[in-house]
């Protein structure tokens, strides 16, 4: 069995196909030829993944990697589109057409009454097409595409209702942020191709140990090795695209977006680009431990911290947000410590139920009519129960109940950062395991303020006020609401309950080939030394016995602690929670401000940047540039060209008496240069 | 003796001699009612030559009568882009000059001998050949460029042409004589052995120099480009796109068969008088295009300068730098096309929408229009990622190649320079308001729309994927892509 | 007895001080029949040089052709036309001596590039013609006919091109010049010339004058 160039040509362009026939003939084909043309797109393309991913993981075909397209040749450099498609590529090309998928059917819901819905389509199925470039890529350049490709869907889409100011404020930062990591990860690229001289993957990873001893003369009187640079600039365009601190702070605004984006871009695919291309690039990670130290601390730290804000924001997407940001940390934590595969593993048990999350959150916002704060919420469980439940199994997966998939992935990253070693591993184990008490605190309160206790909205009847569209909506004081709450259609609750199925029992299953039974094989590569996985797999016993361990271990306990705390303030003392507001307020203003990142990226970024600015328009650009050097110099052109014009006097006898000097001017020059 | 085989080789060009007859007689015995279908005729008269010249393409190089005519894979790829440029140039035509009552059979046939022309001069094997096919060709253009005969302009514009281009023959012929006269023969095949050791070495590069004249009067580099900006403004716009586009294909292989194929042994004295001539013209062609107002004179400085850019790859030397010179006359015939192709499809009788000034708020009043120009005007100025930029960053690769490098960063300056005119015209249509009482609209013909759209769009085509092009550029000079 | 090669190289630099004896005259002369004839004068001379050179055909075929026909032609224009001697010759002193230092300057150019002693240089082979025992006239026909027939068909493509080029460029068929078609009136037949038209006999001598009423109108203002 062996993989077939259309099938995968197919599986990327059919959403190519779908984004432009919605984008380019919306006005001709409707609403329903839009999305039924795009989900027809999404569909072809998520059940050839599949397909695929059989082929590769039962049928035993071999890795596919081949050049289909050379676009040009410098010298000896090549830039191509190509594919590689190993197990990694597969199972990611499954999660991302699936959710995708899946978010393609909710959109029919959530977008029903919006004016962009083609447009909408059009969009996301670009993003969908985007994701798979960049994850069948087996190059950089493809890769690199493919990542300003998804950022550019990510900064359309964030923007999406473009008139709203609050949303062109939230892509603009999203875009400009990503610009600090995109500007690392082409240094990274472009330090790629100066030290081993292609672009390739294969190429590269072969001459990756190479390598070792290579420096590059950064800073005086200090040789930085080459391994940990390139490791360190490629991951800094990680950060960027996977929200790590410090660069994590356009994730909680790209919530500005519509719901379904969310999920599909902000939790589920695009922010786990990051992670995915670390994994990938395992070959080169595993030669430098000061590269993986580096991003075990930033993603330890993004996972704890990060997840502290959550606990205190009211806004039920800005909670599932941080939780992203932490989520992401984890397994930034588990790509340092080298279990590129538990990390990846996550990353796919993380798209299943977060996705679900973030989806469940938006049938909570259609019911409430886009009301997204949650002190106006409560009780809601009467009213949608399916929503109530696949929310409920998406965060017990999420805060790792023993047997859901979360459990899983984040013990096995738990433990890897235990085994681990390496420096700093002490700070990580430390931040993941504060972490997932801190997950079970957020993530609790906001399915009991959201689903339990009392309402805290109440329904007024407008008489005659019907069907109407969103902007409606923020006439309304907070928590009135024109009707009562009600479950959503069928496309909003079937991807939910088609996302819980995984989210409970992917891992189960999983696990025991992914991280311990070496099913990724030649993608990705660890060191002996560094194998943390390799230690744990002599302790593994099974999906099962896992499990039971885990009502044993640490974690649980942290998690079994924090719900006792927030059952009884939420559920029992509702009162208690002001309390130990203002008991703690200076703690929580340093939260609630998020601990001022933003506001120093204003003060001294944004602001400094405004000055500076300002200043090289006046000084440089105003009086230099423009003054001297571009009108000056336009000027002088202009006065040179206006003289040559009266050249061309319309006399015929001019122009051949110019030909006749051109001639004595060449027989002269010729003359001259003979002597 | 000639035999078969040597009507085979020249089977394309028998063919096309044979079809404009015939269409020069059905034009006599046909009503002015039934022009149309000489036009699609004559179309499908240049498709078939395609063909042929595609089809009967040999293995290799062949040639036939004595010498006289080489088939190859230059002259191969040349020959279809002259071709393909003609059938645009007959598509675009059509509306233009049935309005101005222009629309006569001798339009057709000259412009198809007039390809004629060019088939034969890229084929050259030989300095006759080489002067015959050359005379052919300006003589079709002296008459095609003076069609408009009402029109004193044209007249004017006409009789310059014909002067400087009687000029400019007699300057190559006499070169040619002393190229004859120091090496004792006329084959270009046999002058690349005889020319390193002539016994008159001063006399050969003598006549060397007046060959240059003839070819730089061809491809129109200062300073013998006097003639461009009158007989572009002059002529009917129809025949402008015409003169605009395949013979500067032919003015290329003109330059590479005299100077390649017969003086390549002398390349190191004809290098730096190119770059002499390719710095007069970039400075020329980019400064006084700058004052123009009229689109088509603004147009022919900017082939002026673009000639100039050619020269770069010229000046090479080496395949590489040929390869470069075709692909640039390539690109630069194409964009040609689609940039006059657009005043045509504007102009209306009565209306030639020539000056810039008429392009005003073309955006308001034609979207795609303004679209197609812009895509011309961005190839032209070379604003990656068209067609044009390509061009230009391989000629000035291929003068760096030549350790030219001050030439290339001149190169590099005037584009700039250059593109402060091209942008003009973008900004006009986009920025400005459109002149009260002029009518914009664009011409119904649907040929003429879909055939301009295509034009323009494979500029873009082309700008992301050059490589096949440039494959066979490069394959034609022997090179191999790596 | 004079020696042959003198005397060929005597001859040759009386032909050529008369060619271009004649060639200034063409161009300072101030009538343009003197300056016709002038012409005809170098071309004779010109072929008288041919001579010298064994081109014996090119030489008679300049006269005959040249001299003979299209001189003729010339002469028979020139006078027809009536050209205005003064409009010709303005400016042509004005421009005399930026001429003659161009000139010169070329002149100097060429000898420094040439130089003289390329003068004795001999690069020619023997006579084709002498080597392949033939004349002149036969000798060029058969290189023409066989080595150089590709030239030779292009050459007469070039002729007809002239030919078209001359026809699209001064027949004229102006659409407002009226002219008849005998065919056309011949095959007239009375119902198309003439119409009848009934109209009532009683009717007001008004009616009848409406059909020029548009034109009167437009003749008004």
């Amino acid at each position: 069995m062996t993989l077939s160039t259309s099938i995968l040509l197919t599986i990327a362009l059919a959403p190519l196909v779908g984004c432009l026939l919605a984008g380019f003939l919306g006005k001709q084909i409707g609403r329903v030829g839009a999305h039924s043309v795009t989900i027809l797109g999404l569909l072809v393309s998520c059940g050839l993944s599949f397909y695929v991913l059989y082929q590769i993981t039962a049928g035993g075909a071999p890795a596919y990697n081949h050049n289909l397209y050379t676009w040009f040749e410098i010298g000896r450099f090549s830039a191509s589109v190509g594919f590689l498609v190993d197990r990694l590529t597969a199972m990611m090309m499954v999660v991302v057409t699936f959710v995708s998928l899946l978010v393609h059917v909710y959109t029919i819901g959530y977008m029903a009454d919006d004016d962009g819905y083609q447009r909408f389509f059009s969009y996301i199925s670009l993003f969908t097409f985007s994701m798979l470039m960049l994850v069948m890529s087996n190059n950089f350049m493809q890769l690199f595409f493919g990542w300003e490709a998804v950022g550019l869907v990510s900064y359309l889409l964030i923007g999406f209702w473009y008139k709203r100011p609050t949303a062109i404020f939230a892509n603009l930062k999203a875009f400009l942020v990503n610009r600090v990591g995109d500007f690392g990860f082409l240094l990274g690229i472009a330090a790629v191709l100066y030290f081993l001289g292609s672009l390739d993957y294969q190429t590269v990873f072969a001459a990756a140990p190479g390598l070792v001893g290579k420096t590059l003369q950064i800073t005086q009187n200090h040789a930085w090795d080459a391994a940990t640079v390139i490791g360190v600039l490629l991951f800094i365009g990680a950060m960027g695209k996977s929200a790590q601190v410090p660069l994590h702070v356009w994730l909680p605004d790209s919530m500005e977006g519509p719901t379904p984006i969310s999920a599909l871009i902000h939790a589920a695919t695009m922010v786990t680009a990051g992670i995915f291309m670390v994994a990938r690039m395992s070959p080169i990670y595993e030669l430098s431990q000061g590269a993986l130290s580096f991003v075990m601390v930033i993603g330890a730290t993004g996972a704890l911290f990060t997840g502290l804000i959550g606990i205190v924001q009211n806004d039920i997407k800005r909670v599932v947000a941080y939780s992203t940001l932490s989520q992401l940390g984890y397994m930034t934590v588990a790509l340092g410590v080298s279990a590129y595969s538990g990390a990846v593993f996550h990353l796919m048990t993380h798209a299943f139920f977060k996705a679900l999350l973030f989806l469940g959150a938006g049938s909570v916002i259609i019911a409430m009519h886009h009301e997204q704060d949650m002190r106006y919420m409560g009780g809601l469980r009467k009213y949608m129960p399916i929503t109530w439940i696949t929310m409920w199994i998406g965060s017990l997966a999420l805060v790792a109940i023993p047997f859901t998939s979360g459990f899983y992935s984040k013990d096995a990253i738990i433990e890897a950062v235990g085994a681990s070693h390496r420096w700093g591993s002490g700070y990580a184990y430390f931040c993941v395991l504060a972490g997932a008490f801190v997950t079970a605190l957020y993530t609790f309160r906001q399915m009991y303020l959201t689903f339990h206790g009392k309402e805290r909205f109440t329904v007024v009847e407008h008489h005659g006020h019907g069907h109407h569209d969103h902007d409606d909506h923020g006439h309304h004081k907070p928590g009135e609401l024109a009707h009562a709450p009600h479950e959503s259609p069928w496309v909003v609750t079937l991807p939910l309950i088609l996302l819980a199925i995984p989210s409970l029992l992917v891992g189960f299953f999983t696990i025991g080939p992914m991280l311990f039974g070496g099913w990724f094989g030649q993608a990705i590569h660890v060191e002996e030394a560094n194998n943390v996985l390799g230690e744990l797999a002599g302790e593994f016993h099974g999906a099962a016995a896992m499990a039971l361990h885990g009502f044993w271990s640490w974690p649980f306990g942290l998690v079994a602690l924090a719900f006792v705390i927030t059952t009884y303030i939420y559920l029992f003392n509702p009162a208690m929670a002001g309390k130990i507001k203002t008991a703690f307020k200076p703690l929580w203003t340093v939260l609630d401000r998020k601990y001022w990142v933003d506001d120093v990226y204003f003060a001294v970024f944004a602001r400094g940047g405004v000055k500076l600015g300002r200043l090289f328009w006046k000084a440089g650009d105003a009086a230099v540039i423009d003054g001297a050097l571009v009108n000056g110099s336009a000027g002088v052109v202009q006065r040179i060209a206006a003289g040559m014009r009266k050249l061309q006097s319309g006399y015929l006898y001019h122009y051949a008496f110019a030909m006749i000097l051109g001639l004595i001017l060449l027989l002269g020059g010729f003359w001259l240069v003979g002597q | 003796m000639p035999n078969f085989n040597d009507i085979l080789v020249l089977l394309p060009e028998f063919y096309l001699v044979a079809a404009a007859c015939l269409l020069l007689l059905l034009d006599a015995f046909m009503k002015p009612e039934q022009r149309g279908l000489l036009h699609w005729l004559s179309i499908a008269v240049l498709l078939v030559a395609v063909y042929l010249v595609v089809a009967g393409q040999p293995d290799g190089t062949a040639t036939a009568f004595n010498g006289m005519f080489v088939r190859d894979r230059v002259a191969e790829i040349l020959k279809v882009f002259a071709l393909l440029c003609t059938v645009l140039v007959f598509v675009y035509a059509r509306p233009y000059l049935a309005d101005r009552k222009l629309f006569v059979g001798e339009f057709y046939t000259l412009a198809i001998f007039a390809v004629i022309g060019i088939m034969l001069l890229v084929s050259a094997g030989n300095l006759v050949t080489v002067y015959l096919g050359l005379e052919l060709l300006t003589l079709s253009s002296y008459a095609l460029v003076a069609l408009n005969r009402d029109s004193p302009l044209s007249s004017e514009a006409a009789i310059k042409y014909f002067v400087l281009g009687a000029l400019a023959s007699g300057m190559l012929l006499y070169g040619m004589s002393m190229v004859y006269g120091a090496t004792g023969t006329l084959s270009l095949a046999q002058l690349h052995g005889a020319a390193a050791h002539s016994a008159m070495p001063n006399l050969l590069l003598f006549g060397l120099i007046f060959m240059i004249i003839g070819i730089g009067f061809k491809l129109g580099v200062a300073p013998f480009h006097m003639w461009i900006p009158d007989v572009y403004q002059g002529a009917p716009t129809a025949v402008t796109v015409f003169i605009g586009s395949a013979p500067k294909l032919a003015a290329f292989g003109m330059a590479y068969r005299l100077l390649e194929s017969g003086l390549g042994d002398l390349a190191q004295h004809w290098q730096l008088m190119l770059a002499v001539l390719a710095v007069l013209s970039l400075a020329i062609g980019n400064l006084v295009a700058i004052v123009q107002s009229n689109l088509k004179r603004l147009l022919a400085y900017s082939t002026i300068s673009h000639m100039g850019y050619l020269l770069l790859g010229l000046v090479n030397a080496g395949p590489e730098g040929y390869a470069a010179a075709m692909f640039y006359a390539i690109s630069y015939a194409l964009m040609s096309t689609a940039a006059f192709g657009v005043i045509l499809a504007l102009a209306r009788a009565g209306f030639e929408c020539e000056e810039i000034d008429d392009f005003k708020g073309l955006n308001q009043r034609s979207p795609w229009m303004a679209f197609l120009m812009l895509l011309a005007m961005f190839s032209l100025a070379g604003v990656p990622p068209l067609f044009g930029f390509f061009a230009k960053l391989l000629v000035l690769q291929a003068a760096i190649d030549a350790n030219m490098l001050w030439l290339a960063i001149v190169g590099a300056v005037f584009a700039i320079i250059g593109l402060y005119y091209y942008l003009r015209v973008v900004k006009v249509m986009y920025f400005d308001k459109p002149q009260d009482g002029v009518r914009l609209e664009v011409q119904q013909d649907v040929s003429l729309r879909w055939m301009l759209s295509l034009n323009a769009l494979l500029l873009l085509v082309l700008g992301l994927c050059w490589g096949p092009l440039l494959g066979w550029c490069r394959a034609a000079f022997g090179l191999v892509s790596a | 007895m004079i020696d042959p090669n003198l005397f060929q190289l005597i001859c040759f630099y009386a032909f050529g001080v008369v060619t271009v004896g004649a060639a200034l005259a063409v161009i300072t002369l101030k009538n343009s029949v003197h300056a016709v004839l002038a012409l005809v004068l170098t071309f004779f001379s010109t072929a008288c040089i041919w001579l010298l050179a064994e081109a014996e055909f090119l030489a008679i075929a300049l006269i005959v052709v040249y001299v003979g026909a299209v001189m003729v032609l010339f002469l028979f224009v020139v006078m027809m036309l009536d050209i205005k001697q003064e409009q010709v010759r303005e400016g042509f002193i004005r421009y005399l001596p930026v001429g003659i230092v161009v000139a010169l300057v070329m002149l100097v150019e060429m000898l420094a590039l040439i130089g003289v002693r390329a003068m004795q240089a001999i690069p020619m082979g023997a006579n084709p013609a002498a080597a392949a025992g033939m004349s002149n006239t036969a000798w060029l026909g058969t290189a023409l006919y066989t080595q150089y027939l590709l030239p030779f068909e292009i050459a007469a493509l070039i002729l007809t091109v002239g030919v078209v080029a001359a026809v699209a460029l001064t027949l004229r068929q102006r659409a407002d010049r009226r002219h008849e078609s005998a065919s056309q009136q011949v095959r007239v037949n009375a119902r198309d010339r003439v119409r009848i038209v009934k109209m009532a006999a009683e009717q007001p001598a008004r009616t009848t004058a409406q059909p020029q009423q548009p034109g009167d109108q437009e003749a008004k203002p």
